[in-house]
């Protein structure tokens, strides 16, 4: 899948954001995660917030199955499952 | 068009600003060991600006053309671009830990878009197209603007046209049919010498009388007749000596303040924002001002951030990072730093829109949020000093940890000397421990004490000028029939 990311602008993160989406990717080597652009198309946007506001924008990037959300890296595991459910909702649809 | 940190270096090199400093006049000032930590901390606008890990913060789309800049060129289109500048100004504080000087033109965009609107609306003036067109070339070309306030002012007691001398506002000399020719000079300019462009504003509310005084206008940076004098701050020499390092505290940025001068300076027809219509003077600076007071809950808190953080690992090299004291105190500068945060994102989230559309803050919240400004730095720096430690102000130069001369009888070197009798908890070395130290008396008595202690004081106005805003927008008659509501009072 083509993931597009958007980093929250970072004034006071409580967590490396950074390193946070290099675990993702590590954990999820065969898709692909690209920094969002106005005007792509992306399988699914992630937003990574530094603290619980996450007040990235987004609603000016297109994506087909929603946006992800974490403020946290608690938030990680449960992200890598929500790819696999818009990877089969994408790949098998109603 | 978005530059990069170093396209944006590289352009000042092409401006022939005229710069003088201790006596002489400086030709490289760019590269200029005094000059760049400025510099740096400007072009730490651009660097994040580029990073994906920082542009929803540090750009946003132009109201005026759609396309992508950075925010610092932004006209505010809601109470979430408020608070996004807030949260940049923490950011760029947290990168630079120093003033980074580019709020100043962002506070003078707004106030004057949104007055020059109001003044057309009025007198059919044709100021409000000529700023439009103005911040189209700002933002198309990604530059730094010096939003100019403060005028020397001379004698406090009287107004600018009743000053013995009348330089001391900038004034217009000359109505030519082509533009106008203007005089005086705007004192600590914070980021003068770094930015392309200046826009002048007057500084304080106007009279019929001083008309000629009432006057805003946008000019380049070495336009003819324009110079500044670099203000000098506390340990500025220290970055002129040999290796400078350690003992500079902060190496790579530092604040800037100049006297800039206009000596007859010719301003042409589409550059003027105001001209005569001096009770738009007012409107403009109140404005301004509040821009600039919320601009200080958010750049202030940033530079707060480094120095407890600077505090803390003090704390920790000192090996007295577990006394309940010192824990005590890292709470309460946390406690007071983001008390300041607070004020900076309720004056934004409190914000509205003026007649021209762009958001104002809330004026009360604003002042209140720079009243505290004025305070809370001053305490979160005793607090730092007090956990570092009287070394941060007594220990040798670098020079000397660094010395191979021989001075003790065994044949130890100075340097060895320097270094046993400095070492303290084993988790970190002395050079570190040192170097913390010095980077706590760069913010709180070196050269960043100038942004972030006295900037706190005066810059945005003096503590008195909140209070008279506060005095104004407090709402003391609503808060007395309050009180005789519920006590039986009629």
């Amino acid at each position: 899948m083509k993931i597009g990311v958007r980093f929250c602008g970072g004034c006071n993160p409580r967590y490396d954001r950074g390193e946070a989406l290099d675990i993702i990717r590590k954990s999820k080597p065969n898709d692909e995660f690209v920094h969002a652009v106005e005007g792509e198309e992306y399988d699914m946007l992630l937003v990574i917030g530094g603290c619980t506001n996450c007040c990235a924008s987004f609603d000016h990037f297109n994506s087909l199955a929603g946006v992800e959300k974490v403020w946290s890296t608690e938030h990680i595991p449960e992200l890598l499952e929500e790819i696999e459910i818009a990877r089969n909702r994408i790949c098998n649809p109603e | 068009m978005l530059m990069t940190g170093e396209q944006y270096v590289e352009s000042l090199r092409k401006l022939k600003t005229r710069v003088y400093m201790f006596g002489e006049k400086i030709d490289n000032w760019v590269d200029h060991p005094i000059i760049r930590p400025s510099i740096n901390c400007v072009k730490m606008t651009y660097d994040l600006a580029q990073d994906p890990q920082y542009v929803d913060l540090m750009t946003a789309k132009s109201s005026l053309t759609g396309e992508t800049i950075n925010r610092f060129a932004h006209l505010h289109q809601s109470t979430d671009d408020l608070r996004k500048k807030v949260k940049m100004q923490r950011l760029l504080g947290q990168k630079t830990a120093s003033c980074f000087q580019r709020c100043v033109g962002m506070d003078a965009f707004n106030a004057v878009f949104s007055t020059t609107f109001e003044i057309d609306k009025k007198y059919g003036t044709s100021y409000h197209q000529n700023f439009i067109n103005y911040l189209k070339f700002i933002q198309k070309n990604d530059l730094i603007v010096d939003g100019a306030m403060t005028d020397p002012k001379g004698d406090r007691a009287l107004a600018p046209s009743k000053q013995r001398d009348k330089d001391l506002f900038v004034h217009i000399v000359e109505r030519r049919p082509d533009g106008i020719v203007v005089r005086g000079a705007k004192a600590h300019q914070t980021g003068s010498i770094n930015s392309h462009e200046h826009i002048i504003m007057p500084t304080i509310a106007m009279g019929e009388d001083d008309k000629d005084f009432a006057v805003s206008f946008a000019c380049p940076s070495d336009a003819e007749g324009l110079y500044m004098i670099y203000g000098r701050q506390s340990c500025d020499t220290r970055k002129l000596e040999e290796n400078a390092d350690i003992d500079l505290g902060n190496k790579k940025f530092g604040g800037q303040e100049a006297l800039v001068v206009f000596d007859n300076v010719f301003i042409p027809n589409d550059k003027i924002f105001l001209c005569g219509e001096f009770e738009f003077a007012g409107m403009m600076v109140e404005r301004f001002a509040g821009y600039h007071r919320q601009s200080y809950g958010g750049c202030k808190v940033g530079v707060g951030d480094v120095l407890i953080g600077a505090a803390a690992l003090a704390a920790d090299y000192n090996g007295a990072n577990k006394a309940s004291h010192v824990k005590d105190k890292l709470i309460e500068m946390t406690h007071l730093n983001e008390t300041l945060y607070c004020c900076g994102i309720a004056c934004s989230a409190e914000g509205y829109p003026t007649q021209a559309g762009n958001y104002q803050i809330d004026l009360l919240l604003a002042n209140v949020c720079k009243q505290n400004v004025t305070r809370f730095p001053y305490e979160i720096v005793r607090l730092a000093e007090d956990i570092a430690g009287g070394l941060m102000v007594t220990m040798p130069s670098a020079v000397d940890f660094r010395s191979d001369l021989k001075v003790g009888k065994d044949g130890e070197t100075l340097g060895e000397v320097c270094t046993k009798f400095f070492a303290a908890a084993p988790t970190c070395t002395t050079e570190e421990r040192m170097r913390i130290l010095r980077f706590i008396e760069n913010m709180c008595l070196g050269a960043s004490a100038v942004g972030y202690r006295t900037e706190s004081m005066h810059g945005a106005g003096s503590p008195q000028a909140q209070r008279i805003m506060i005095a104004r927008q407090g709402n003391i008659e609503a808060k007395k029939e309050l009180a005789k509501a519920i006590a039986g009072i009629k």
